[in-house]
């Protein structure tokens, strides 16, 4: 129904009108991206003296400062001359000048791809990353400007001012914005698609739906994004959030130094080990309970190995400090019954890389059990009884038939385990352990340090920041590297 | 399936015996903090735990109930966070849901990528936190304690397929062609076949709520909006640097808050999701099949 009329395709596309716009748009393109190259000036220091005199600046560190400045680069100025009041709203421009740039370059690779192999909605693909690059460049633009007005306010005098750059790409975006929403109207009529405006005239009630949820991951997830800024200062009370000295990648270095090596281990490793045990351990006793015949034991059995899955982890605190406690506790109570010494489990790390695992899989083992087991029950009892007839025994059975056929659930657990394997189970490792420090050299994960970070030490934010973002950067890494390697073996099991 | 081979009796003494070990393993340290908590605290101090209780007291809950006011607090707080999460979160979990199921909907693709993206990539914990505690300033208000979990991709996307599970094309088509729009569609059409997808997708987020400690610990500023699990983690926490404190400096630990009492504190707070559980289980195993076979 969608597919473009080659007819009418072809009458509009040979018109010269619509050729020589093509060519404007591109080089629309062309030019924002070069004005993009760090040498053109965006940011200018006119009144240099005045400027750094107010910015309370050493001549040591005037030295190293230069009047032009990039949008890229107007960051190692604020970090330079420790202005972090410009931090955050430059690094905001930083985000958006580099999605413009990503963006202009999608819609060229676009072009240039949809030549080669003619599709219906080449084009409209095209255009649509054209637009939202020129938006983002319009945008980056008229930010450099609104900072420019801010800086001179805030330090009340014309300071600065903006190059050529900035004001060439307001004009530049904004004809190459009209243009191709022009191209893209006729093309529009070509594929018979609708644009942002008839879908909302027709199905505003959806977008009305829409709203809550909008709101809700703007606050919870998106919003909070561009708080990973954090992790590029160094938070201090008398500035406070967003005007924190500027410090680069300090944060980080320090981690690398410190903190990285071992967290990244422990997360990786923990993480392993209970995707490892835990599906094996969940397999076996699926298929065991797939096994009992009596649908009453069945039933009673299943309840009961999944129920600690319903029990917070407070409860689980509980529970481990009772039975692990020095004087009190039930496995020490044991001990010392049995005439030994007592053990001081909460002073001794070696024990809790097993305790910890032990109780994962105690909370968890039901639930991954209900997976496999309903993919065991939706195999065909025929199997089973071709395989009876064959003389298959009950152990040749489960080899043959219910392990291969199970094989497709648990890659799909597999890969779902793989791409949260930055992520810890904070809830479980903080319950367990605590504030315990003797501890943490074993059971710290990236979750938990933030966490403590957070709670207990607000001048390291900057740190637990970087730590978070490292653990979120290298998660997506992982994920997106798993995601390849599916596409290129089993295109059907792919995540996006 | 009846026994007819021989080979096969070893398998099922297995079978028998290790499922049986597993279970008592999962149930056992429920049983051992119902009759922990019923148990003498004398007797704990001094022969440990066991089964069944000994020399059988109540007397830990009525030292609970005796200055009730923090308890009950905490479970009117739960109960209040748990309601106003399930229901709000279940109508626009739901509304989404239904949005991102309509195939004639251009940004269907956008839109549930934009949701699944939150699972892949995050600002963390502390851009997160500062979102709540310093730009909305909500830190001390309830609504810091409930809002954050109102929706979840992953109960978005159930609740996805609860809908193109249960409202056949065919149905919504022939209402469009009968002049419904998405709003009759929504309430007269989808919402009355849900039921089994509201259950679930309100289970999961009435457990969540439930069980939560962690949004309480960061956004109170008073013990008034503690949670209940919280309340207890607080209980225990104190009771736990006490001891430790007590081993240090060698202090008499019989004064402090007793074992018994702790005991008692989490059969209060674990105790309705153990009662419900029974009845509600397959909802959760419905909800976890579908979420993660097709998810």
């Amino acid at each position: 129904m969608t597919s473009p009329n080659p007819m009418t395709r072809q009458a509009l596309s040979k018109s010269a009108d619509s050729r020589k716009k093509l060519i404007v748009l591109g080089l629309c393109a062309a030019l924002i991206l070069i004005l993009f190259v760090p040498i053109f000036p965006w940011f200018q220091v006119v009144d240099q003296d005045a400027l750094y005199g107010a910015m309370g600046l050493k001549a040591s560190v005037v030295k190293k400062l230069t009047p032009d400045h990039s949008v890229l680069t107007f960051l190692s100025f604020v970090e330079t001359s420790k202005q972090g009041v410009l931090g955050f709203w430059a690094f905001l421009l930083l985000i958006v000048s580099a999605a413009a740039i990503a963006l202009c370059l999608l819609s060229v690779f676009t072009y240039v791809r949809r030549r080669r192999v003619p599709e219906g909605k080449g084009m409209l693909r095209v255009y649509s990353f054209f637009q939202k690059g020129m938006l983002l460049s319009f945008l980056s633009a008229a930010g450099t400007m609104g900072l420019i007005l801010f800086a001179n306010g805030h330090y009340g005098l014309r300071g600065f001012m903006p190059g050529f750059a900035p004001i060439l790409t307001l004009a530049v975006s904004l004809v190459g914005y009209g243009i191709s929403k022009r191209l893209e109207k006729t093309e529009r009529i070509v594929c018979r698609e609708h644009g942002f405006v008839e879908e909302f005239r027709r199905n505003w009630v959806l977008f009305l739906f829409l709203v809550p949820c909008f709101v809700f991951f703007l606050i919870n997830n998106y919003l909070p994004m561009a708080g990973v800024y954090f992790a590029f200062t160094q938070f201090n009370f008398r500035d406070h959030l967003f005007a924190s000295p500027f410090v680069g990648f300090k944060n980080f270095e320090f981690l690398v130094r410190s903190e990285i090596l071992h967290l990244t281990q422990n997360t990786i490793l923990y993480n392993i080990v209970f995707i490892v045990v835990g599906n094996v351990l969940q397999i076996f006793f699926a298929i065991l309970i797939s096994h009992v015949t009596n649908k009453r034991l069945r039933k009673i059995s299943q309840t009961m190995i999944f129920m600690p899955y319903f029990v917070s982890y407070v409860i689980l605190r509980v529970l481990v400090f009772n039975m692990f406690e020095y004087e009190v506790g039930l496995v020490n109570n044991f001990v010392t019954s049995l005439g030994m010494q007592r053990i001081d489990f909460y002073n001794t790390p070696g024990y809790w890389p097993w305790l910890i695992t032990l109780f994962y899989l105690w909370k968890n083992i039901g639930y991954g059990m209900v997976v496999y087991l309903a993919t065991i029950t939706g195999i065909s009892t025929e199997y089973y009884e071709a395989a009876q007839i064959d003389g298959a025994n009950i152990y040749q059975q489960i080899r043959y038939i219910t392990i291969p056929l199970l094989k497709p659930t648990f890659i799909i657990l597999l890969l779902y385990a793989l791409g949260g394997i930055m992520k810890g189970q904070f809830e479980l490792f903080y319950q367990l352990v605590g504030n315990n420090g003797t501890l943490f050299n074993v059971t710290d994960i990236f979750d938990t340090y933030v966490y403590r970070i957070t709670t207990t030490q607000p001048l390291s934010m900057g740190l637990g920041t970087a730590a978070g973002l490292f653990q979120s950067l290298f998660g997506l890494l992982v994920i997106i590297i798993t995601n390849m390697c599916i596409k290129h073996k089993n295109p059907e099991y792919a995540l996006f | 399936m009846k026994i007819k081979d021989r080979s096969t009796i070893p398998f099922h003494i297995v079978k028998g015996v290790l499922l049986t070990l597993l279970s008592i393993i999962c149930v056992l340290p429920f049983i051992v903090i119902i009759s922990g908590s019923l148990t003498d605290n004398y007797t704990i101090l001094k022969e440990g735990f066991s089964l069944f209780p000994r020399n059988t007291t109540i007397e830990a809950y009525r030292t609970i109930f005796r200055s009730p006011e923090g308890i009950i607090q905490a479970y009117k707080m739960n109960f209040y966070y748990t309601f106003m999460g399930t229901a709000l979160g279940l109508l626009v979990i739901t509304l989404t849901a239904y949005v991102i199921s309509r195939k004639d909907f251009k940004y269907r693709n956008t839109v549930s990528f934009l949701i699944y993206f939150t699972t892949i990539f995050g600002g963390g914990m502390i851009p997160w936190y500062m979102m709540y505690a310093n730009v909305l300033n909500l830190r001390g208000s309830t609504l810091a304690i409930w809002f954050p979990a109102l929706m979840s991709p992953f109960l978005v996307i159930l609740m996805r397929t609860f809908i193109t599970g249960s409202v056949p094309d065919a149905v919504v088509e022939s209402a469009k062609i009968d002049g419904a729009g998405h709003w009759t569609i929504f309430w007269k059409i989808v919402l009355p076949v849900l039921g089994p997808g509201l259950a679930t997708v309100g289970l999961f987020q009435a457990l969540g709520y439930w069980n939560d400690w962690y949004r309480a610990s960061m956004f109170s500023t008073s013990s008034e909006t503690w949670s209940l699990q919280f309340y207890l983690y607080d209980m225990v926490n104190s009771t736990m640097a006490m001891r430790q404190m007590a081993q240090n400096v060698s202090l008499n630990t019989a004064d402090l808050p007793t074992q018994t009492v702790k005991l008692a504190m989490a059969v209060v707070a674990t105790g309705p999701v153990l009662l419900f559980y029974p009845f509600v289980q397959r909802y959760f195993v419905s909800g976890i099949t579908i979420g993660a076979v097709k998810g």
